[in-house]
């Protein structure tokens, strides 16, 4: 795939603050999503008893 | 004989550029560009951003307008009425068009294509809500790189808004002091300490500042990224926008920030029998006067744009007051453009060569214009002399004049000279009237009952 010429400068480490961003994002949606699996585990647990 | 100009802001991008015919838009696009506007029109983005009104239709024209040898097309867009800058926007209008450029990314990534840019130049206000202009802004999404545009968008439209959450400036100043966005460096020094406690200005001023300051990048290194990183990047910044930092913030959201001139009309001391008397006088002259658009100088939050809306008529709305602005965006009519402009510094032509922008006066002129309640500002309290003010206003009123005087005696207008030594020389409904029948014949004139003002309706020649 060809881009084309120098139309815009992404930036000096542009790119690279994204793949961090994008990185630490990503932790937290995992983190949330793990952490909403046992919220539920134990909510679930508490309605069943 | 036909006028045709090139577009003296159209030349940065080789994909193509925008040229007038007899003052109709057109955009040629070029050889170099066929691949990605094919893409554009048939794999289905172009009829979904059109069909949600997301981005102005154009239809193809002859080729015999093609200006250059390496022509592909020739577009006429759906044409734009006023076009205006972000240095005239309101933080709301700003935010609006910040989530529109997110939402198109968005968009375009579901078809296999990216923006490869993202500046409010790309974005104009049309039927009371943003509208993306700019049909060569695509390029052919590579899914395992980041967002070329990202720096632009953060410069142009996130810091701005980040300095007016923390500080309440508006954006429209630093806009216009950073045409091309404010840089990270720059907007990291401004934000106040207890912005580090706020994860998306961490994220994407300091972080992005730090990073992009590191002496060491010379050139990107090869860095992996997918689809569903980029997607989660242009969420983050979706919900950073479009929500409140703070529980205080959202509380204010619920009526806007205010200021020294809103609520003007509701807490004035002249109170609601002026006000009645002024509107019954408003609607008297506008009954007895034809006009195809307006133009509300000073309007405040809008009562009196809105009546001119009334009939359908294009209505540009111009306060220096951010706020007001804001409010009037919020609940304006459709056919209202709100924009903030103070008239003793408006918008300048600027740009490459003086050329990019053109200045607010050539793109104002209406039939129509209203001054109420702010010759005395201009005046009294910016000093320019009443043979000027009705100068410039008869650059911009193509046909009539509304205009309010306020004379020396009212206690608004005495507010403002309370403490100027020097004697206010000529301000008086002698000089007012001579100054202004140098360009316009007095049609009618009122006294507005229980006050000193007088209220006029002027025609032009």
């Amino acid at each position: 795939m060809t881009t084309l010429f120098l139309y815009i400068d992404p930036g000096s480490g542009s790119y690279l603050v994204q793949v961090i961003i994008a990185a630490i994002l990503g932790g937290a949606f995992w983190i949330k999503k793990f952490w909403k699996k046992i919220r539920s585990f134990f909510t679930r647990g508490k309605k069943e008893t | 004989m036909t006028d045709i100009n090139i577009h003296p802001a159209s030349f940065r991008d080789p994909a193509g550029f925008v040229f007038t015919v007899d003052g109709t838009i057109y955009r040629q696009v070029n050889k170099f560009y066929s691949f990605r506007y094919d893409s554009l029109q048939h794999g289905g983005l172009y009829d979904q951003l059109t069909e949600q009104r997301l981005m102005v239709p154009y239809t193809e024209a002859s080729m015999d307008l093609a200006q250059s040898s390496d022509a592909y097309r020739i577009l006429l867009p759906q044409q734009i009425r006023t076009m205006s800058y972000a240095c005239e926007w309101c933080p709301e209008q700003l935010k609006d068009a910040a989530l529109l450029t997110l939402h198109i990314q968005q968009l375009a990534m579901d078809h296999g294509m990216t923006l490869k840019d993202a500046t409010p130049s790309n974005i104009q206000f049309d039927n009371g809500r943003p509208i993306f202009i700019d049909t060569l802004s695509f390029d052919l999404y590579d899914q395992t790189k980041p967002w070329i545009a990202y720096r632009q968008f953060c410069e142009c439209f996130l810091f701005p808004l980040y300095l007016h959450r923390y500080a309440k400036t508006g954006t429209d100043k630093i806009s216009t002091a950073w045409p091309d966005g404010i840089p990270a460096n720059l907007t990291a020094r401004l934000l106040p300490l207890r912005s580090r406690w706020n994860a998306g200005a961490w994220l994407h001023v300091f972080l992005q500042n730090k990073v992009g300051s590191r002496k060491s990048v010379t050139a990107e290194p090869k860095l992996r990224f997918s689809k569903t990183k980029l997607s989660r990047l242009i969420e983050h910044l979706q919900s950073i926008i479009s929500h409140p930092a703070s529980p205080a913030e959202a509380s204010a959201k619920a009526g806007p920030y205010p200021s020294a001139w809103s609520n003007y009309y509701r807490e004035t001391i002249l109170g609601p029998a002026y006000l009645e008397a002024k509107l019954t006088l408003f609607r008297q002259y506008l009954q007895d006067i034809e006009y195809s658009n307006a133009l509300d100088l000073g309007c405040n939050e809008g009562l009196f744009s809105k009546i001119l809306a009334e009939t359908g008529i294009p209505v540009i709305a111009v306060d220096s007051d951010w706020p007001c602005i804001d409010k009037l965006y919020f609940d304006h009519p459709a056919n209202i453009l709100p924009l903030c402009i103070d008239l003793a510094n408006p918008t300048p032509a600027s740009g490459f060569r003086n050329a990019e922008r053109a200045p607010f006066t050539d793109r104002a002129c209406s039939d129509l214009v209203t001054a109420l309640a702010l010759i005395h500002h201009l005046a009294l309290h910016k000093n320019i002399p009443l043979a000027l003010i009705a100068d410039y206003f008869s650059q911009l009123a193509n046909k009539y004049l509304i205009i309010e005087f306020i004379p020396l005696s009212d206690e608004k207008a005495s507010e403002l000279v309370a403490r100027k030594e020097a004697p206010t020389v000529g301000y008086d409904i002698g000089n007012f009237e001579s100054a202004f029948c140098r360009h316009f014949r007095i049609e009618k004139k009122d006294r507005i009952s229980g006050t000193e003002r007088q209220l006029y309706l002027l025609k032009k020649g």
